[in-house]
C-alpha cells in the first residue's frame, strides 16, 4: 500500500512539474507537439527511473559506506549526464526522427532539475531501494502526464483565435498556471 | 600529506567516472551512427550562419538534404556562387546558376521622418512589434513603416540601416534570407527577384486604403490612380485592392520606368540602389 501511495503522490498530488515547478524548461519547450511531448516524456521517464535506481545504490553502498555524502551532487550529476548521453546515442541510432524533434531539449535533460530533484528528494526522504525505484518511475510518469496534457491543450489552442497580446509564451504560461491549479484538486488523495 | 577523506573522495569520483566512461565508451561502439561523409564535408563548406534562407532550419539540415539530393547544391543564399561551386565539386555535379537576377529585400513604404504623420505619442519599448501589439502603432497610416527598426536588428547580415525613419537595404549585403520579412509586424518588406541589368524600381507603399483615405494619412502613398499601369512598361504595374503592385518577373533591362516615375502623382514609385557593379561579376 505504501508503494502505491508513493506512486500516486508523485504522479498526481505532488507532480514534479505542476506541484514542485521542477523541469519547467522542457515542459514549456517541447509541449507544442503531441509526438515530441510523448517522446520527451518517455526519454525522461527512462532517465529518471535509472537515475533513481543507480543513485540509490551509489548513495547507499559508496557515499554512505565511505562517509563522503557531500559528494552526492557531483556524483548524481555524473550519473544523470551519462544516462542522457546513453539515451541520446540510442535515439540517434534507432529513432532519428524523434531525435530531431527533441533537438536541444534532449541534452537539456542533463540539467533538468526534476531529475536531480528526484535523486535529492530520494535521499532526503530516506527511501529504500524499491521505494526509490517506484518514486523514480512515478516521477517520470507524472512528468510525461503533465507534458502530454499540456501538448493536448496547446494543440487545441492552435485552432483558437487568441487575442494578439496573449499569443505565444503568454498563453502557454497561463495554461501552465491553470493546469497547476487543476492538479491542486488532487491534494488530499494521499494521506501525508 | 592528504587527509584520508580527500583521498577517499578523489578515488570515489575517479572510480565512478571511469566506470561511466567505460560504459559510455562501450555503448558508443555498439550504437555508433555512420554519418554520410559528404554531409560533414558540405557542412564545412557552408557558411555556418544557420540563417534559414535556404528554407531548412540550419546548415546541418541543408547539408543533409543536399547530400541526399533533395536540395540543389546552390541552395545556400548567403554563400552564393562560390559555395555552390564547391558543393557541386564535392558531389561531382554541375551548377545550373541563373545569372543576371538577384533576390533582395524590398521595403514597400516611402514615408520618412518628414513625411510620417503621427497620431498621439508612443512612449513604450522602441520596437515596431511592441508598438503594433500594444497601441496598433501610432502612425496615421495603418500600413506604413513605424520606423523603430525591428528589421534592422533582425538582419543577420547588417544589411539594413535605419535612415530618416525608414529601413534602407544594402543590396550588396542582403542575401534575401527573409528574417526582416518575418519580423516586420506590418508586412512592409518583401523578397523580390530583380533583373541585375534593369532599373531597380519599387512601389514605395503598402496601403490598401482607398485613394481618398490615403490622401488623408500620407502624402507619398499610393492612391491607386492607375497612371503607372498606363504609363509604365507593359504588364509590370497592376492596380489591385487600391494598391499598385509590380510584377518583377515581367520586366527586363529594356523596361523604361521614367514615365511611370514622373507621372505618379504622389511620387511613390521610386528607384532604389542596385548592387555595386563589381559584385555582379563576382
Amino acid at each position: 500500500m505504501e508503494f502505491f501511495f508513493i506512486f500516486v503522490a508523485i504522479v498526481l498530488t505532488q507532480n514534479f512539474v505542476l506541484h514542485y515547478f521542477l523541469g519547467i524548461c522542457p515542459f514549456l519547450g517541447v509541449s507544442d507537439e503531441m509526438e515530441g511531448a510523448f517522446g520527451m516524456g518517455i526519454a525522461t521517464t527512462f532517465v529518471m527511473t535509472l537515475t533513481a535506481i543507480i543513485t540509490w545504490n551509489i548513495n547507499t553502498f559508496i557515499l554512505k559506506a565511505f562517509n563522503v555524502e557531500f559528494l552526492e551532487y557531483v556524483s548524481f550529476i555524473l550519473v544523470i549526464a551519462s544516462l542522457v548521453q546513453l539515451v541520446e546515442m540510442f535515439l540517434k541510432k534507432y529513432l532519428p526522427e524523434l531525435y530531431e524533434t527533441l533537438g536541444i531539449y534532449l541534452p537539456l535533460i542533463t540539467t533538468n532539475c526534476a531529475v536531480l530533484g528526484l535523486a535529492l528528494f530520494m535521499v532526503l526522504r530516506e527511501y529504500n531501494f524499491l521505494e526509490s525505484a517506484i518514486f523514480g518511475f512515478g516521477a517520470g510518469v507524472g512528468f510525461t502526464l503533465a507534458l502530454v496534457i499540456m501538448a493536448g491543450i496547446r494543440g487545441e489552442l492552435n485552432e483558437e483565435d487568441i487575442p494578439k497580446p496573449f499569443r505565444g509564451t503568454a498563453i502557454t504560461l497561463l495554461v501552465a498556471g491553470l493546469l497547476a491549479l487543476a492538479f491542486m484538486g488532487f491534494s488530499g488523495l494521499v494521506p501525508t | 600529506m592528504f587527509e584520508p577523506v580527500v583521498i577517499i573522495s578523489a578515488s570515489t569520483m575517479a572510480g565512478l567516472g571511469l566506470l561511466f566512461a567505460g560504459l559510455l565508451g562501450f555503448a558508443h561502439s555498439k550504437l555508433k551512427v555512420e554519418e554520410n561523409p559528404e554531409v560533414t564535408e558540405i557542412e564545412d563548406i557552408l557558411p555556418g550562419l544557420d540563417c534559414g534562407a535556404c528554407g531548412y532550419p540550419g546548415c546541418h539540415q541543408l547539408a543533409k538534404n543536399v547530400a541526399s539530393g533533395d536540395a540543389p547544391p546552390d541552395s545556400c543564399v548567403p554563400g552564393g556562387e562560390e559555395v555552390a561551386k564547391k558543393i557541386a565539386d564535392v558531389l561531382g555535379m554541375e551548377v545550373s546558376s541563373e545569372p543576371g537576377r538577384i533576390r533582395l529585400a524590398v521595403v514597400h513604404c516611402g514615408a520618412d521622418d518628414e513625411e510620417k504623420q503621427w497620431v498621439g505619442q508612443y512612449e513604450g519599448v522602441e520596437s515596431c512589434r511592441t508598438a503594433e501589439l500594444t497601441t496598433g502603432g501610432n502612425l496615421k497610416c495603418e500600413y506604413g513603416c513605424l520606423g523603430y527598426g525591428d528589421c534592422a536588428r533582425a538582419c543577420p547580415f547588417d544589411a539594413i540601416e535605419m535612415v530618416d525613419g525608414l529601413p534602407r537595404v544594402d543590396p550588396d549585403a542582403c542575401t534575401a534570407c527573409g528574417e526582416c520579412v518575418e519580423t516586420c509586424p506590418r508586412d512592409i518588406i518583401a523578397i523580390e527577384e530583380l533583373d541585375l541589368a534593369g532599373d531597380f524600381v519599387k512601389v514605395a507603399c503598402n496601403s490598401e486604403d482607398e485613394g481618398s483615405a490615403v490622401r488623408n494619412k500620407c502624402d507619398v502613398g499610393c492612391i491607386a490612380c492607375g497612371l503607372c499601369e498606363k504609363m509604365g512598361p507593359d504588364e509590370v504595374f497592376s492596380v489591385e485592392d487600391n494598391l499598385s503592385r509590380m510584377d518583377y518577373s515581367n520586366y527586363d533591362e529594356e523596361a523604361d520606368f521614367e514615365m511611370a516615375i514622373d507621372k505618379c502623382p504622389t511620387g511613390c514609385i521610386v528607384e532604389f540602389p542596385s548592387p555595386e557593379e563589381d559584385s555582379e561579376t563576382a
